[in-house]
């Protein structure tokens, strides 16, 4: 079966090549002959990929360890679903899943543009293909799934404790679909200057594919902010670790394109911009990748470094040099159509909104990569880690949370002192008044009073848009209560859905606020029925005991856990000795409510038979992962909108 | 010409101090939370832990790791306190035996003040820059041609500045015609 995987792999990368050659002969000779085949060829790589994948994950289920790849990351006490998520646990076995994706991409490209006869589509298509080039060599030559052992062991290495995770089933494809899925917004806009093509139809096809893959690059960072949270067993969800910044880089571009995008489209302006920012939200994505390889950087990430770093620094050399050197080439193309009428006005609003996004972005790229450059110039290591980032990133995100609010209720092309007086007074007395509530109550420090204020602040805006929008829909309509909501949102989807992603972004805000500055904190030895006291909670040691859970060795403290008078029940934080990699990983106890998580850690047990537990009250946490669901709701509301396509194709047809 | 604010706020109004009133509600028990943690926030242990690196190989804060060379690192810096030394003075006697990279974040000093100054010095770049842009996209102003992107009425939401009457107008064109198009 090796043979299979290894010839699929070679054929992927002739089939890669064969689909740039011949689209690009057939864009230059007009021929439909090579233009099919080449998007054919297309199909084939998605097939023979896939097949790829079956066959390893074959040999992974079943414990295969004459595959050197299985040998290093299964094991046979390893659970059947671990071993399953094993594909993406190394680096060949997560390089492969990259080419699926790619090439899944490529073919539901392909799909969903079967009915236009344009060679523009090729041209998008040659793209996807040139990248496919690129990924299919790396496997075929560079880092291969499918190497064999001329004496198979009898059992594998297993796999890394800290994988051992539910969430690490489905976290790393859902990060791939949005990392990978850019490369469509990215063919895009190559070929439109490739092709010299104006119009802005394919800029709302861009907005489209760029939506769905920041939706889930935001739902998988996120997931990852889980993992970590279950996971490292530190208290928290968000180290700044440099891969969980490769994977937010990306993510932030993309969000300021997807605001920037919208003045390309109603006021053709911001293209050669647009296009910057398509070309850097892809090369990100891809650094994260470089970054997660190459080893440069110590990241709790880095679970497959290699020598292949070099590749993908090469890559991103040679695709940024091309694409920057196209974008010049191509600069009256991208002209701006109309001119602005007033400093003061949405389009205003959304270019200081990217300039803070990409402020956000070259701080967490200068912070990721500084040590690097640091020790190269004097020679001395040095960290950059949460202490650097919570200091300069933290104000610039609370000046995109105020601009939140701001920018959607500023009228396009200009804003007059009644509009500003009537948007903006009646959030600015909401924020006020439920930062002047908080007062009393303890709420102190600048930065949390600042986040109370805009999170208050944008909601009042996110309600009066609604119940202004209600009010013109009972008017005419006479719908009544839910059904005005769900009418108003059905009859402009993207306008509404922005509004719900907005929403739950300000849930994170909220949420990070409450379970960051009022984090509560308590550790200490505990003799069995010795308790730990920490705010309404008290913990009680009923002592420690040690049991086997399938390929570990748990030590696990029981503690009875009470809230006042209100006994809530056990927890039991362990300790897990894993049998193959004799690693000791830590299992935290968590008990969730809406209001707060109650998060509890053994540190260990000590000589004297004591347990070291640690504990923290987590205010608010909740409301982190509620607001991505509901991020991941609007923006599903959003990409729901295709009635403006339709619209758009009409004038254009 | 701007016409008069809003002739008939209520809805937005009503609505907007009903929510002034439940995030008031909501926050309270955030901010009591505040008030609680304030002695949780002082230990000085944690705010000395919650700015160093584990020296191991792990690279966590030091404060939240749970690696036997984090748990040795957290009980120095707890016996050094009881000893009276200061932050400054545990900060300085780490650095001397592991060095620089134990700090969480670099010292403001040398070469490496420019990790702590570039991103502010490029925000303030780039909004100097989208401010001049700006100022020479609207002195270039031309008028719009009829029918152009842009152009008044082009699309939702664009067009004129517009008062709250003006927008309830709009919208009340676009309920009307769908619902024109629904009997239809």
């Amino acid at each position: 079966m090796s043979e299979l995987g290894r010839l699929s792999i070679l054929l992927a990368f002739l089939a890669s090549c064969f689909a740039v050659g011949s689209i690009a002969w057939g864009l230059r000779t007009g021929m439909a002959g090579p233009l099919k085949s080449g998007r054919r060829a297309v199909w084939v790589v998605c097939g023979l990929t896939l097949l790829a994948i079956v066959i390893l994950e074959r040999a992974l289920l079943a414990r295969d360890f004459s595959f050197r790849y299985v040998a290093e990351h299964t094991s046979l006490d390893l659970p059947p679903m671990y071993a399953f998520s094993s594909l993406w646990a190394g680096q060949e076995g997560s390089l492969l899943l990259w080419l699926f994706v790619l090439s899944a991409y490529g073919a539901a490209f392909l799909w969903a543009y079967r009915k236009r006869i344009d060679p523009f589509y090729d041209a998008v298509a040659m793209v996807v293909a040139g990248v496919m080039v690129f990924f299919t060599s790396l496997l075929a030559f560079v880092s291969p799934p499918f190497r064999i052992l001329a004496t198979p062991p009898a059992d594998g290495n297993g796999l890394n404790p800290l994988l051992q995770d539910p969430g690490m089933m489905i976290h790393p494809p859902i990060l791939y679909t949005g990392y990978v899925g850019f490369i469509i917004p990215f063919a895009f806009g190559i070929a439109v200057l490739l092709m010299n093509r104006t119009g802005t139809r394919w800029i709302e096809e861009v907005r489209r594919w760029t939506l769905f893959c920041w939706m889930f690059l935001g739902f998988g960072v996120l997931l990852g902010a889980r993992w970590a949270y279950v996971e490292l067993g530190w208290g928290g969800y968000w180290g700044w670790d440099p891969v969980e910044n490769a994977s937010l880089m990306p993510w932030l571009v993309g969000t300021a394109f997807l605001h920037s995008v919208m003045v390309e489209q109603r006021r053709g302006m911001m293209k050669t911009w647009n296009v910057a920012l398509i070309v850097l939200t892809f090369e990100l994505s891809i650094f994260g990748t470089f970054l997660t390889r190459s080893g440069v950087l110590t990241s709790v990430h880095s679970f497959t470094e290699s020598n292949i770093g070099p590749w993908f620094l090469g890559f991103i050399l040679i695709s940024s040099t091309i694409a920057t050197a196209l974008i010049l080439y191509r600069k009256a193309l991208l002209e701006s159509e109309n001119r602005l009428d007033a400093v003061v006005s949405r389009e205003g609003s959304f270019l200081f909104n990217n300039v803070l996004f990409l402020a956000l972005t070259f701080a967490t790229f200068l912070g990721t990569t500084f040590p690097v450059v640091s020790e190269a110039v004097t020679g001395a290591k040095i960290s950059v880690s949460a202490p650097f980032f919570n200091r300069v990133n933290v104000p610039i995100a609370l000046a995109l949370l105020l601009l939140t609010g701001a920018g959607p209720v500023l009228s396009w092309k200009r804003v007059t002192t009644s509009v500003l007086q009537r948007n903006f007074l009646i959030p600015a007395f909401v924020g006020l008044l439920a930062t002047l509530v908080g007062f009393p109550f303890g709420l102190h420090g600048v930065y949390p009073i600042v986040c109370v204020f805009g999170a208050a602040f944008v909601i009042a805006t996110i309600v009066m848009e609604f119940a202004r929008g209600i009010q013109a829909r009972k008017d005419v309509a006479e719908t009544k209560g839910a059904m005005a909501v769900v009418s108003l949102v059905e009859k402009n989807k993207r306008r509404y859905g922005g509004y719900i992603v907005h929403f739950g972004m300000v849930m994170i805000f909220v949420g990070v606020l409450g379970s960051s500055v009022f984090q509560k904190e308590a550790h200490g030895p505990l003799q069995p029925g010795e308790s730990l006291a920490l705010g309404p909670y008290t913990l009680k040691l009923r002592g420690v005991e040690n049991r086997p859970v399938a390929n570990a060795q748990h030590t696990r403290a029981i503690l009875d856990v009470t809230r006042g008078d209100k006994y809530l029940g056990p927890a039991y934080p362990a300790k897990a000795m894993y049998f193959k990699s004799q690693q000791p990983m830590t299992e935290i106890a968590l008990r969730q409510t809406p209001a707060e998580d109650l998060y509890m850690i053994l540190g260990g047990v000590n000589d004297d038979g004591s347990a070291s537990i640690q504990a923290y009250i987590n205010p608010l946490v909740s409301l982190i992962w509620v607001g991505g669901v509901v991020m991941v709701i609007g923006t599903l509301i959003a990409l729901a909108d295709r009635m403006r396509l339709k619209r758009e194709e009409k004038l254009g047809a | 010409m701007p016409r008069p604010i809003v002739s008939r706020p209520a809805p937005a109004f009503a609505a907007a101090v009903a929510l002034a009133f439940l995030l008031s509600g909501a926050l309270a028990p955030v901010s009591a939370l505040a008030n609680e943690s304030a002695s949780g926030k002082k230990d000085p242990a944690r705010a000395i832990t919650s700015q160093l690196i584990c020296p191991c190989s792990c690279g966590e804060i030091l404060s939240g790791c749970t690696c036997e060379t984090g748990k040795a690192m957290q009980g120095y810096v707890d016996r050094e306190i009881k000893a009276g030394k200061s932050k400054d003075q545990i900060e300085a006697s780490l650095v001397n035996q592991y060095g620089e990279v134990i700090l969480g974040a670099p010292k403001a000093k040398g070469f490496n003040l420019l990790v702590w100054v570039a991103p502010f010095l490029a925000t303030a770049l780039g909004f100097l820059i989208a401010s001049v842009v700006l100022l020479r996209w609207v002195r270039r102003r031309a008028p719009a041609m009829p029918g152009a992107p842009g152009a008044a009425g082009s699309d939702f939401g664009a067009g004129p500045s517009t008062t709250a009457e003006q927008d309830l107008d709009a919208l009340r064109e676009r309920a009307e015609a769908e619902l024109k198009r629904f009997k239809e």
